[in-house]
C-alpha cells in the first residue's frame, strides 16, 4: 500500500486537477456556449459572466495543465470572491447558501498552486523535453 | 521563498488545510443530517436508517475525522467511495451534466477524498502527530 501510494500520489493529483478543471470548464461552456444548455444564462458583462470567462479559459487550461501555477492561483481567488460575493450574503452556512462547491474549489486550486500540475500535464511534458 | 520550497514545504501544509475544508464540509453535512444544526428544511425529521441517515452516518464520523487527520487515508477512502455512491444515486438520475445535476460538489469530494487517500493528511494533522512520538 505504501509503495503504492509513493508511485501514483502525484498521478492522482494530476487526475484531481483535470476532474475539477472539465467541472469548472462546463460552467464556463454553459455560460458562453450554450452547451450543457441552461434555463437561465448570466449576462456577459455582469459579475458571473465575467467569471464565465474565467471558468472557459482556465478551465481549460486546467485540464490540459498548461500554465497550472498561474491559473490556479487566480482561479482560487475567482472562487473565494464567489464565494464572499454571491453566496455568504445568502446565509452564514454553506449548506444554506449554496457556496460549498465554492470554497472547496477555492481550496483545492489553493494546493494545485503550491503542489503543482503532477506529472499527466503539458507543463510537465515540456519540462521534460 | 523559491519554488522549491513552495513545493516541498508549503504544499503538503496546504494539503492539511484542504483536508480540513473538505473535512468540514461534509461535517456539515452530518449534523445537519442527523443532528439538525444548521437547520435544513429537506433533512428534517430524518430516520437515522433511511439512505441519508446512513450517509449521514458517515459524514458526521468520516467528517471529524477528517478535520481531526485522525486515519485520514483509510477515512478518506470510504468517504470517496460514498461520494461516488452519492453521485449516481441522488444526481446522475436528474441529468447527465454536473452542472444540470448539481452533483458538483460530490464529484470534486470524490476526487478530492481519493487524493487524499493516496496522498495523506499532511503534516498539521493527528496523523503525523502520533508518528512523530513513535
Amino acid at each position: 500500500m505504501e509503495e503504492f501510494c509513493a508511485k501514483w500520489h502525484d498521478k492522482f493529483l494530476s487526475v484531481l486537477r483535470i476532474m475539477t478543471g472539465l467541472l469548472f470548464l462546463e460552467h464556463g461552456t454553459a455560460k458562453y456556449l450554450g452547451f450543457p444548455h441552461l434555463e437561465k444564462v448570466p449576462n456577459p458583462v455582469s459579475m458571473s459572466g465575467v467569471s464565465g470567462m474565467l471558468e472557459l479559459v482556465g478551465g481549460a487550461l486546467l485540464v490540459l495543465g498548461l500554465f497550472t501555477r498561474p491559473v490556479a492561483f487566480l482561479l482560487s481567488g475567482n472562487m473565494a470572491v464567489a464565494y464572499f460575493y454571491a453566496h455568504a450574503p445568502r446565509a452564514f452556512f454553506p449548506m444554506l447558501n449554496a457556496g460549498e462547491a465554492a470554497i472547496l474549489f477555492c481550496f483545492v486550486f489553493l494546493y494545485i498552486f503550491f503542489a503543482g500540475p503532477g506529472p499527466w500535464s503539458v507543463d510537465a511534458m515540456m519540462r521534460r523535453k | 521563498m523559491n519554488a522549491t520550497a513552495i513545493e516541498s514545504i508549503w504544499s503538503p501544509r496546504v494539503r492539511s488545510v484542504l483536508r480540513m475544508i473538505a473535512g468540514l464540509l461534509v461535517l456539515q453535512y452530518g449534523t445537519a443530517k442527523l443532528l439538525g444544526w444548521p437547520v435544513v428544511k429537506m433533512f428534517e425529521n430524518l430516520p437515522w436508517l433511511s439512505l441519508y441517515g446512513v450517509a449521514g452516518m458517515f459524514e458526521l464520523v468520516g467528517g471529524a475525522l477528517l478535520v481531526l487527520g485522525l486515519f485520514t487515508r483509510p477515512v478518506a477512502f470510504v468517504l470517496s467511495g460514498e461520494m461516488a455512491a452519492a453521485y449516481f444515486i441522488e444526481h446522475l438520475p436528474r441529468g447527465f451534466f454536473p452542472v444540470l445535476n448539481h452533483g458538483d460538489l460530490a464529484v470534486a469530494l470524490c476526487f478530492v477524498f481519493l487524493y487524499l487517500a493516496c496522498a495523506g493528511g499532511g503534516p498539521w494533522s493527528l496523523d503525523a502527530m502520533m508518528r512523530k512520538k513513535g
